[in-house]
């Protein structure tokens, strides 16, 4: 089993990488690819199990998308051939078409969904979320400056309560095949110890107990429990 | 008619500032806020003294503010500081109008301001600094702040051309602000502490920021402070025009040297923040002409508020109470990493709790998974208690940073906590708390000096 941590030495904001930690801790037969900006990426080969890719700064978001782009046939054809990615944070708007600026500027992307993400760094957006993929609830936070728009691309998790894609919709992130790809940022699989499960079946090892799992599952529910609470604030 | 509009936001907010003064308020934010609601250019017309300097960052800008006006107005100078009160835009204007006559001309000769990163856009265009000290810049509250390189961007962008820039060598990230500004840089040579592989969660300045090559690190303090170069393109960090050598904290001293001679000073703190601190004041005073006797003369008589530490002895324990801020791992990271390298056996309780948040929303804690935790898994720490409505993230943060089950206690009420420690005699407790809920921390104080006396008469 191989999962490849993309670029960590510009993408690692936000305890995003702690995910990939997690995944180590629970499933001690993967192996764990780190791959830098400046070396081909392993999934090239074929045999990466899980690509991730997390959060990161707005210049890095420029250096990701360079990196990127000479492969964007082949991230298309791992996507469509099922291949399970990890995307987090800003980093989903790696993928989509392009980042336009308050100014009217934009950054291309690798254009991959029809979807259009609008950046506002006057204007951070935070808030709690909590979502549905398919049957499990999905607790965490988001803290952005962007909002990604259109009907390009079908959402990873159905909004119960926060922003979607942006406030307007329902569906947050991007899903397709098992590429998954969220706003929802920080400790994604730490905090959300059924959807890991998932990741893990995908990867697998259904069957094997996630690191440290009764406390995770502790954690997770208290925080289902406050997030359920209607007069929960959701904005920061 | 601007004039008069200034003129009467002037004399209503020195108004404000006396009734408030009169009943013992430290008006050092409401003044200046009514003001500028008054006269939204007020900081444009305010007098302000002749020789401005500014200090920002993210770290120290308060403990290197107030060494400045110490030494400076030991030397004699009429210092206008804000000291006491904020560092946002109304802080600024609260300290400037205090420090002017009824028709607006300044009584001082010379300001040394704190200035908050994110304020910069509403002050350096109407306050402009003759100097500008950056001490570091740092991550900080993932909501507010985001990222060090977006707080970067609110000083680049407000800072005059003509603004003197004081930087810090060992930060890529400060140092690298406002490239064709005129600048001076400080520096920190080896010291024995130093690594050359982060063993930090948060390390934000991994590539060349020239070529996006690999960055190698001669010496790394914390985190990304330390002196890199890149193997591609021959990036390094910028060489200091005055810097620090020698540094012996057994002995509390160092050796400062630029230019134009060398200094031995006695170390105000053996904390390497502080000696960082130090050695911007140090850079900043020679920039304004003092010479290193002067500077060490005001130094010797200076000392540094450690407001953020205090240990005292009750029964046989002491207890320690280290300031770790609110929802920032850089803040816990830097508290752990010196807690855990106390001599002796500790017990420790973890109280960064944003009580506030959870009144209205729920504590974004992504920040727990950039901090280091790591830290307080050591032999010498026996037991720790995670308090409040997050008590069950940090045990399940303890947890994955490899501290013991057995070690970890949970609390969800605070002053619960101190009933889970042991106070065996010759130990410490350390209580980590956040600004959010200073009565509560003391409560939880009172009641940790209160059980360690009644250990220590059974």
């Amino acid at each position: 089993m191989k999962i490849e941590v993309l670029y960590p030495e510009a993408c690692y904001l936000y305890g995003d990488l702690m995910n990939i930690e997690y995944l180590r801790r629970s499933l001690p037969q993967a192996e764990i690819i780190r791959t830098p900006l400046r070396a081909p990426p392993a999934f090239l080969n074929g045999d990466v199990d899980l690509v991730c890719l997390c959060s990161m700064t707005e210049r890095a978001q420029e250096l990701v998308t360079a990196a990127l782009r000479p492969h964007t046939k082949q991230i298309k054809a791992l996507i469509d051939g099922g291949t399970i990615f990890l995307v987090t944070g800003n980093a989903l708007e790696v993928f989509i078409r392009y980042i336009e600026n308050e100014d009217g500027s934009r950054m291309e992307a690798l254009g991959l969904f029809d979807l259009i993400a609008k950046r506002r760094m006057a204007d951070r957006y935070n808030s709690l979320y909590l979502g549905k993929f398919g049957e499990i609830d999905i607790v965490g936070f988001k803290s952005q400056f962007t909002h990604t728009y259109g009907d390009g691309a079908a959402g990873l998790f159905e909004t119960v309560r926060g922003a979607g894609r942006n406030p307007g919709v329902k569906p947050e992130g991007i899903r397709k095949n098992n590429f998954m790809a969220t706003y929802v940022l920080g400790p994604l699989l730490i905090l959300n110890p059924p959807f890991t499960r998932h990741i893990a079946g995908l990867l697998g090892a259904p069957e094997r107990p996630l690191a440290f799992e009764a406390a995770a599952m502790d954690s997770y529910l208290l925080r289902l429990k406050e997030f359920s609470d209607p007069r929960r604030g959701f904005d920061y | 008619m601007v004039r008069l509009r200034f003129i009467l936001a002037l004399w209503l907010s020195k108004c404000a500032r006396l009734a408030l003064r009169l009943v013992r308020r430290n008006a050092t934010y409401f003044p200046g806020f009514l003001a500028l609601r008054l006269c939204p250019d007020f900081l444009r017309y305010v007098g302000k003294p002749e020789k401005i300097i500014a200090v920002t960052g993210s770290n120290g800008k308060t403990t290197v503010s107030n060494l400045l006006c110490d030494v400076l107005a030991g030397k004699g100078y009429r210092v206008l500081g804000n000291r006491l009160g904020s560092n946002v835009a109304a802080g600024i204007a609260t300290s400037l109008l205090a420090g002017s006559t009824v028709f607006g001309k300044t009584q001082y000769e010379m300001a040394v301001l704190e200035v908050d990163e994110r304020s910069s856009k509403r002050i350096y265009p109407f306050v402009k600094p003759d100097y500008l000290i950056i001490t570091n810049l740092f991550r900080d509250s993932i909501m507010r702040n985001a990222h060090p390189q977006y707080i970067a961007g609110f000083i680049e962008e407000a800072v005059p051309e003509t603004t003197k820039l004081i930087l810090n060598a060992d930060d890529l990230i400060s140092s690298a602000i406002c490239p064709e500004n005129p600048r001076a840089h400080f520096g920190l040579g080896p010291m024995k502490t130093d690594v050359e592989t982060c063993v930090n969660l948060i390390n934000d300045v991994q590539i060349c920021p020239v070529c996006c090559g690999e960055l190698v690190y001669d010496y790394r303090r914390y985190h990304h402070i330390g002196k890199a170069h890149c193997r591609g393109c021959g990036f390094a960090s910028p060489q200091s025009e005055y810097f620090a050598r020698e540094i012996d904290t057994d002995a509390g001293t160092m050796t400062v040297a630029d230019k134009n001679g060398e200094m031995s000073y006695r170390l105000l703190s053996g904390s390497v923040f502080n000696i960082y601190n130090m050695v911007t004041v140090i850079a900043a005073l020679r920039e304004l002409g003092l010479s290193h006797a002067e500077i060490r003369q005001g130094l010797d008589t200076a000392s540094i508020v450690e407001t953020r530490y205090n240990a005292r002895k009750a029964g046989g324990v002491t207890i320690i109470m280290q300031m770790s801020k609110d929802k920032n791992a850089l803040a816990g990271s830097r508290a752990f990493d010196y807690i855990s390298g106390l001599p002796g056996r500790k017990e420790i309780i973890l109280m960064m709790n944003c009580a506030h948040d959870q009144q209205h929303w729920s504590e974004n804690t992504a920040w727990l998974y950039d901090c280091d935790f790591e830290f307080l898994n050591r032999e010498t720490i026996t037991r720790i208690v995670a308090t409040g409505p997050r008590a069950k993230d940090y045990c399940l943060r303890l947890l994955l940073a490899g501290v013991p089950e057995e070690k970890i206690r949970c609390a969800f009420h605070e002053l619960d906590a101190p009933d889970l420690l042991e106070y065996a005699e010759g130990s410490s407790i350390c209580l980590l708390y956040g600004t959010d809920v200073l009565a509560l921390v003391y409560k939880v104080q009172a009641k940790l000096e209160k059980l360690a006396q009644e250990a220590s008469v059974q």
